[in-house]
Formats: C-alpha cells, sequence, structure tokens
C-alpha cells in the first residue's frame, strides 16, 4: 500500500485534511483507531432520542462565514441543513445569586443594543469589549482569507489574559461574568485564556449561531460520503503504533497494529501530542520538543448528563442556558463543589416529529483534573472500586443543582444517563478525558503544524482551537503548510456564495 | 548569578535540550550554520530559557533578531539584569 499522504485520526481535524489533500488530486489514507470515523461527536440515542455528544453548536457557519466556506469547499454543504439558533436569544446566562438573566441575541449590531439597554451606564467598556473581539477574530488565518502571513505570532501565548482584560475595562462583576461565560466553549478559565484566544472562539459565535440537522452524526455521515467520492482509503479499528522512516530519516510510512505498513511521502498527524509522541521514533524529535509535548496542560474534563424528558423545554428551543451559581467569573474549572459550578444545558434530539417527539437536554459540568482523581484507580488507570458509586453520586448533584436553577427543566426528568472524565477518556483517545484536548493558555506554546520530522506536520485543536472550527481550521493551517496557504485561501475564496 | 555562570548554565542547558556537543557552544557559533538551530527551535529555545532562568520572554522581536549563541547570551544577561 502506497500513498501521498496518510493521515492519523479519523476525527474532524483528520477528515477535513484528508479531503483537502485528496481534492488537490493526492491519494491518501485515514487511519482511524476506533471502529468507526469521528466517534467523539457521532452521539448515541436512548429512549428513542438523540443525544449528540460533541457538537450542539457553532459560530462562524453563517453564509460566507469561514466554517459555511470550509463546508462548501470540501462538498459537504449540498447535505447540510442549518437549524439556526434563535435571533433573540442563542445563548441564556443565568445567575442564581443575584437572580439575573442576560439573553444573547445573534449579531454584533444585536448584542450591542442589548447590553446597553441591561448594562446602561458601562457603554464604553460594552463597545471596547466587542470592538476588541472582532478586530481579533477577524485577524486569523482563514477567517481572514486575504493575509499575506499566515503565523500564529506570540499574542495568544502572552498577556492579557481575558480576566485581565475585562479587570482594565469594568468593575461590574455581572458584566465581566456574561463576557467571558463562552469560556464553556473551550474550557480555559478567565485567568488562564488569552484576550485572543478567548476572541477567536467567542468572536465567532457572536457574529451567526447555527447546529446542524441531525447534529454530530449526520456530519460526520456526509464527511464519510465525502470522504468516499474523493478515494480516501479509511482504516477504521487500526492503531497506529509506529512511524516508518527513509534512510535519510524522513517520515516513509506507518506500522499499524495488525502488523500491516503504510508507506506515504507524507502525514498529518491530528491525535492528542502526547500519543503522538507513542509512535514517533525516540530519535527523532530533540529533548526539547518531547519535554514542550509532555507538559501540555489538558483543558478541563466534565460530568455530563444525558436526560429524557416528557415534554418539551421551551427555554432549549434554539437557546442554551448557562448556570452560573454567582457572578464569579474566577470559578470557571476550579476546585469547587458541583452546586457552585457553572453549568452549561443544551437541548437533545433536534428533530421535530410532531407528537412523537421525545424531549430532553444534555447538561454539562466542568471538573478538574484533582476531582477526577477518585474515579481512576492509580495502578491500572482504569476505572476505580468507588467508581460507580462516585458516578451517581455526581449524576444527583448535578440533578439537585439544576432543580435549584431550572426547577421547570428539572420537573421533566424521567430517565438519566451520567458520563464522566473516563468516559471522555475513552471516546477522545486523550489522557485525562479533557472536554478539548490541549489548552491553549497564557505561557504555553502549543506544537505547530511543522515538526522536525521532514514529511510529518500536525494538525487537531492542540496545534488551533477546540470546536468544530477549530478542528476544521486546523485541516486548513497544515495542509496549507503542504500546499501553500495563498493556494488554498483563494480556492476558499472561491467558494463564496454570490451576493 | 554572574554574567560567567550565566553563560554557563545557557550552553549546558542548549547543549543537553538540543543535542549538542558542548565543545561547539562558542558565542561565535551561528545558530543555525554551526548549531544547527533553525526557525522550528527558536520556541523551543524560549521555553528552554525561560524554566532555566524563571523568567517569561515576551520580546518577539528582540528573538527574530537573535542569530549567534553571543546573542543568547548577552539576551539573557540583559533580561537578567533588568531584572534586579
Amino acid at each position: 500500500m502506497n500513498y501521498d499522504y496518510t493521515v492519523i485520526g479519523g476525527g474532524v481535524s483528520g477528515m477535513t485534511s484528508a479531503l483537502i489533500l485528496a481534492k488537490q488530486g493526492l491519494s491518501v489514507a485515514l487511519v482511524e483507531q476506533s471502529g468507526q470515523l469521528a466517534p467523539t461527536i457521532r452521539g448515541f440515542t436512548k429512549k428513542g432520542l438523540f443525544f449528540d455528544t460533541g457538537f450542539h453548536y457553532t459560530g462562524g457557519l453563517g453564509a460566507g462565514e469561514p466554517v459555511d466556506l470550509f463546508f462548501r469547499y470540501l462538498g459537504l454543504s449540498d447535505a447540510l441543513e442549518k437549524v439556526a439558533f434563535r435571533e433573540d436569544a442563542f445563548d441564556s446566562f443565568r445567575c442564581l445569586e443575584p437572580p439575573f438573566v442576560f439573553r444573547f441575541p445573534c449579531g454584533y449590531d444585536r448584542i450591542r443594543e442589548r447590553f446597553y439597554e441591561v448594562f446602561p451606564d458601562e457603554c464604553e467598556a460594552i463597545d471596547t469589549y466587542l470592538s476588541a473581539v472582532r478586530e481579533q477574530y477577524h485577524s486569523v488565518p482563514y477567517v481572514n482569507l486575504d493575509m499575506s502571513e499566515v503565523s500564529a505570532g506570540f499574542s495568544t501565548v502572552h498577556g492579557p489574559t481575558l480576566q485581565e482584560f475585562l479587570d482594565r475595562l469594568t468593575n461590574n462583576r455581572l458584566l465581566k461574568c456574561i463576557f467571558s461565560m463562552h469560556c464553556f466553549l473551550y474550557g480555559v478559565a478567565p485567568d488562564e485564556v488569552s484576550f485572543a484566544n478567548h476572541a477567536n472562539v467567542a468572536g465567532s459565535y457572536y457574529e451567526s449561531v447555527n447546529g446542524i440537522s441531525g447534529g454530530g452524526l449526520k456530519l460526520t455521515e456526509i464527511f464519510e460520503e465525502q470522504l468516499e467520492k474523493a478515494g480516501v482509503h479509511v482504516f477504521r479499528g487500526q492503531e497506529v503504533t509506529g512511524m516508518l522512516l527513509s534512510n535519510d530519516g524522513a517520515f516513509c510510512g506507518l506500522t499499524l497494529k495488525d502488523g500491516t505498513n503504510v508507506s506515504a511521502e507524507g502525514c498529518i498527524s491530528t491525535i492528542h501530542p502526547h500519543r503522538l509522541l507513542e509512535i514517533v521514533p525516540d530519535s527523532v524529535f530533540r529533548p526539547a520538543y518531547v519535554s514542550r509535548l509532555n507538559e501540555l496542560e489538558e483543558t478541563a474534563s466534565a460530568c455530563i448528563l444525558y436526560a429524557v424528558c416528557s415534554g418539551p423545554i421551551e427555554d432549549l428551543v434554539g437557546s442554551n442556558i448557562f448556570i452560573f451559581p454567582e457572578p464569579d467569573f474566577t470559578c470557571f474549572y476550579k476546585n469547587a463543589a458541583v452546586e457552585k459550578r457553572p453549568m452549561y444545558i443544551t437541548a437533545a434530539g433536534g428533530k421535530h416529529d410532531g407528537e412523537k417527539a421525545k424531549h430532553g437536554f444534555i447538561a454539562i459540568c466542568p471538573m478538574s483534573k484533582e476531582q477526577t482523581k477518585p474515579l481512576v484507580d492509580p495502578v491500572s488507570q482504569e476505572r476505580s472500586a468507588n467508581y460507580k458509586l462516585l458516578k451517581e453520586e455526581m449524576s444527583e448533584k448535578m440533578v439537585r443543582s439544576i432543580k435549584a436553577s431550572c426547577p421547570e427543566i428539572a420537573e421533566k426528568i424521567i430517565d438519566i444517563t451520567c458520563a464522566t472524565p473516563l468516559t471522555l477518556r475513552d471516546y477522545t483517545n486523550s489522557p485525562f478525558g479533557s472536554l478539548y484536548g490541549v489548552k491553549h493558555k497564557i505561557g504555553q506554546y502549543n506544537p505547530m503544524p511543522v515538526t522536525r520530522l521532514k514529511g510529518l506536520f500536525l494538525a487537531g485543536q492542540a496545534t488551533t482551537a477546540p470546536g468544530i472550527m477549530g478542528a476544521m481550521m486546523s485541516g486548513f493551517l497544515a495542509c496549507g503548510t503542504i500546499l501553500g496557504h495563498e493556494k488554498l485561501q483563494k480556492e476558499l475564496k472561491q467558494c463564496r456564495p454570490e451576493g | 548569578m554572574n554574567d560567567q555562570e550565566i553563560i554557563d548554565l545557557i550552553n549546558t542547558t542548549l547543549a543537553n535540550e538540543f543535542e549538542l556537543n558542548i565543545d561547539d557552544m562558542v558565542p561565535g557559533a551561528v545558530l543555525k550554520d554551526d548549531l544547527g538551530l533553525d526557525s522550528l527551535d527558536r520556541v523551543d529555545m524560549v521555553i528552554v530559557l525561560e524554566k532555566a532562568f524563571s523568567f517569561k520572554i515576551r520580546e518577539e522581536e528582540a528573538i527574530r533578531e537573535i542569530h549567534t549563541l553571543g546573542d543568547i547570551h548577552n539576551f539573557v544577561i540583559h533580561k537578567k539584569q533588568e531584572m534586579e
């Protein structure tokens, strides 16, 4: 078996990378360890209700926006049906003490107006924040397709942190908490994330908010169709165990667990950087780079509830709820008790079958690494003896917390399934079961697409950003490094919708 | 820490972390041509120096201007002086 390129990891980054390369006429093999592509976002069905596990909504999918262009470029658009979120409230911020609700409308202008109405004394802070977010977001490569130099620079690694930025703007705790609530979407606390990285994610949602009919499962199925059409050879259920090097030390292939060698000129690895180190021959990377990859910090993990409900939940139709026990924007991902932690609630399902419609929700409560420890047996790294008990306890605490904050939702619960950080670990193949893999935080230099091993390139959210947009963008950045950014950017521009 | 101690720590740290021969670590050594440290190694050099000297390097422009091992010595000595 001989290919131009191999791609390791069949998640969104890997499928995107494989499709881009195949579109250029290159022969591509995509290797996924799980029996199915994109196991993290395929979701599952319980009692007839579909629960999305990795893709709830995205920014950047409005017509002509980055994700929309990526979908068009890869041939995914025609089969996808966008589901717009509520224009007057795609996300609701609910503070318990003091009781306070803020509804995020769609689009910068509406968001600005809403903030002006609710915080009339904070117009300057609101203007400064929103302008800075928009400017930063539009300076991101592949968001801005006219950038001549594609480089992340130091701005995302150095300050200011989001917290420092907001502390300079205002003393209003509620306002700062609302500005920073989308930390949930990348899993890093405001005192650790750079303002730039916050803006890169939040900025996309401030422009437009969409889901996809059928969710992550549908997205995966459409990817699979296109991969087949493009002639990408997909290896499912195959673990990569090693890399082959040519006599001059360049990448020349992969070894799979069953002993198969897959020869190729080049490779894009989209797996967790720690896992990459397990398959790259020892002599390839220098100690400094190995330490850097090994020491990359992970985002927080989470306890996730999947609830089947007796009837529709009005507040979750085209809208999500962010619960904050108090307006403390430093409470993200700290070792606080469940009832003191923020929570994110989104609707399950998404298909409306009239009277037969099933209803439910997904609630996500962040957990720190420290809080995850009792779940794991320190020797075997498998589930500890107390695992089941602890899981039940967490599940009960989350239900109690939802009862306190959203009684109208809690009273409809008829069935609960709980996922722990270990569930996430097993599905995402990440060492600790973090929600979003490697952190993007101040002072941490995440790996770039180019590596010291000739022919080996990196993509995946560790290199760029989390979410569908971050994952897809990482594929474009890695492939742009191989094919030329100018060429890819030009081809993307040609996909812009007319008008 | 005097200047010579700083220089020695830089040389041994870089030699270990980038698998270089300590005898090649002379001030005039050009990073790219003599030590094989190219743009791909820049970020790792920054991290290694940050760890060794417990400071944060934010001078992106200054880092780009570094071409020889002697430039690194001077950069770190200057930065240590600034911190005192």
